[in-house]
């Protein structure tokens, strides 16, 4: 069998700003905790009672969730991202059950976003979204940038979509 | 050319009647829900509304046609409508892909036709002129056709337009044969439901448990069996009536921008399949027509007919050889050999099976567990299993200096011929099941492709599929830059 091809590859690729995983924890906290006050509130029901099992398990089940999925999902899913900013196009790669490799020709891209999250926009950070006229994935983003990088790669990007089209 | 009028034009009177005649059954429908919570007076009421109905419907219709203008301008077509809110759309000709003319049965009784203007935007009725003259419309089309180029060299009629592909009437009945529908059985479940619903048919009533007891003694094997024969001849009778409906006179003739596709019987239609806008070719069999080598050629285009998902279909039955003409017609190059086609590696084999495998598992230990009868679902599942290891030997790619073929479909199969400047987005995809069989997916994303049903390279060696993914970049790149240099731009 020949080896994977994912993992030792993406040395070449430049990773986002490590203060994505901290935007990724924020965000995952904050479903977390509404998740847990959900289970809460779900707890005090008189219907929930009726069930053999103990009302404190439903909680815990979503509390323990929740510390997964702030503690550790974060960084292994910002360590899952990279990129490359070729000559003619931009390649992707993200995904950690399912790993993507995107490759997004600049002589494709009909428009470009910057977006700036709530969240992102405490760290200085952005979403570099680049739109394509087809169907299926056709907006590819690329999140945890610094809001200047990502208003500078816009740019570059969008010269060489200007000098595609002379 | 004339000065076009400045206040702009109507459409044509006759879609008076025909918008009152479809607005009244939607205000019936409310009609006959008011009516039935009214038990009593039920039908005055209904009969009172029905009429309120109608003169209100006919008040609308009369506003709306009032209020619809539309001008055709020196490079572009205005629109305005809207009866409380005014709306005026501008479509630039430069922007317009697609000009269809379609006339219904009642169009045809009055001499006109529907103009739909495609510009691939997402709103569903930009620019529809619903019944304008024949003439008009033909008119229209012309002056969008010739667009933002002033040549007036293609005002020959439609009848000097070489015919590339026509369906005569026995290859139409076979067609039809080969669209085995049973549509119009669910029409009569849905006739039926709505009977119940209106309280006028009780099955409860009428389906008692002694009518039941009564008329299993009636089920014999014959009767099965006959009642069998005569829904596979419902479903025959039902495809040829609906393909005859639909593909009637179908013919596809070259235009000097695409190829022009005429086909109806009671609605004759006209589109026209722009060839700069095409972005995929996509031959279509089913098993039984392969095995008489029969197929389908349709087109994938951004501007086209949004019910049909951007694919036209250019020849509904025919032979290769007639599709390859009409593939060499439209600028593809046609599918390289058999045996230029190339698969996925053995162990994708795993991977194919892989789902329907732990399915039949996990029912084989619900049929430990609980319930015997599990067991057969278990034997399904292995028997799907096999069917999807099947798919990994027709699964299959070739590449050559043009264009990307995938092939893919057990039963149906679907060939799909992507010239490499039409690509868009390229992604390689790995599963966690892909990753330890070390096997990867490619998708090529297109302009206008069916949702789920885009280009996909499925299982091939992880490898192979990252350089895969790697040289279809690069054909694209060298394919746009070839375009650039002749003047052309896709």
């Amino acid at each position: 069998m020949q080896p994977d091809g994912t993992g030792d590859e993406s040395s070449a690729m430049t990773p986002l700003d490590p203060a994505h995983a901290a935007v990724l924890r924020i965000r995952f906290g904050l479903v977390a905790a509404a998740a847990i006050l959900v289970a809460l509130v779900a707890m005090s029901q008189r219907a929930l009672a009726a069930l053999p099992v103990p009302a404190w398990l439903l909680p815990a089940i979503v509390l323990a969730a929740g510390l997964v999925a702030t503690l550790i999902v974060p960084v292994r899913r910002y360590r899952a991202w990279g990129y490359r900013e070729g000559e003619d196009e931009i390649e992707i790669r993200r995904g950690r059950l399912i790993r993507v490799r995107t490759i997004v020709p600049f002589g494709r891209v009909q428009h470009i976003d910057v977006a700036l999250g709530p969240i992102q926009r405490m760290f200085g950070l952005g979403t570099l979204i680049l739109h394509t006229a087809g169907t299926q994935g056709a907006s590819v983003p690329l999140p945890g940038l610094r809001v200047a990088d990502a208003e500078q790669m816009r740019d570059r990007i969008r010269a060489k979509i200007r000098q595609d089209l002379v | 050319m004339s000065a076009p009028a400045p206040e702009g034009k109507r459409l044509h009177p006759a879609s008076l009647i025909v918008r009152w005649l479809k607005l009244v059954p939607q205000m019936l429908a409310g009609g006959i829900g008011l009516a039935a919570s009214a038990s009593h007076e039920g039908i005055r009421r209904f009969i009172l509304f029905a009429m309120v109905a109608a003169l209100a419907g006919a008040l609308f219709a009369l506003i709306s046609w009032w209020r619809f203008r539309y001008t055709i301008g020196p490079g572009e077509i205005a629109i305005e409508k809207g009866v409380i809110k005014r709306q005026r759309r501008v479509i630039p000709f430069d922007r317009v892909q697609d000009v269809a003319i379609e006339r219904g049965l009642i169009a045809r009784l009055f001499g006109t036709a529907r103009v739909r203007i495609e510009t691939g935007g997402a709103a569903k009725d930009e620019g529809e002129l619903d019944m304008v003259a024949l003439g008009d419309a033909h008119a229209l089309r012309d002056r969008v056709r010739l667009g933002a180029r002033a040549e007036t060299a293609e005002m020959a009629t439609p009848a000097a337009e070489p015919v590339l592909f026509a369906l005569d009437v026995p290859r139409l009945l076979l067609s039809g044969l080969f669209g085995f529908s049973l549509v119009f059985l669910a029409a009569i479940g849905a006739v039926v439901q709505q009977l119940d619903q209106f309280d006028l048919v009780d099955w409860d009533q009428w389906f008692t448990a002694e009518r039941a007891e009564a008329a299993s003694h009636l089920v014999t094997l014959q009767i099965v069996l006959i009642l069998g024969v005569l829904i596979v001849l419902a479903g025959m009778v039902g495809g040829v009536v609906r393909t005859v409906l639909r593909d009637f006179g179908f013919r596809l003739t070259r235009t000097e921008a695409g190829l022009r596709r005429r086909r109806g019987l009671f609605t004759l239609s006209e589109v026209v399949i722009p060839l700069r806008r095409t972005q995929a070719a996509l031959i279509d069999s089913g098993l039984i027509g392969r095995a008489f080598g029969w197929y389908r050629l349709s087109f994938q285009t951004l501007g086209a007919d949004r019910k049909e998902g951007g694919v036209q279909i250019a020849a509904p039955l025919a032979r290769m050889d007639e599709i390859l003409l009409i593939l060499a017609e439209a600028g593809f190059s046609a599918p390289p050999p058999r045996d230029a086609f190339r698969g996925g590696p053995r162990r994708a084999l795993l991977r194919w099976a892989a789902p329907w495998l732990a399915l039949a598992l996990a029912a084989a230990v619900g049929a430990w567990l609980f319930d015997l009868r599990a067991a057969i679902a278990a034997i399904a599942f292995v028997l799907l299993g096999l069917a999807a290891m099947l798919h990994w030997r027709v699964h299959c790619h070739s590449a050559d200096t043009d264009a990307l073929y995938v092939s893919r479909g057990l039963l149906k199969r679907r060939l799909a011929i992507l010239p490499y400047e039409k690509t868009q987005i390229i992604a390689v995809s790995r599963g966690p099941l892909q990753r330890g069989l070390a096997l990867a997916s490619i998708a090529v994303d297109t302009a206008g492709a069916p949702p789920m049903r885009g280009i996909r390279l499925v299982h091939l060696d992880s490898g192979e599929a990252d350089a895969g993914a790697d040289r279809l970049h690069a054909a694209f790149l060298a394919a746009r830059a070839a375009l650039k240099a002749g003047g052309g731009r896709g």
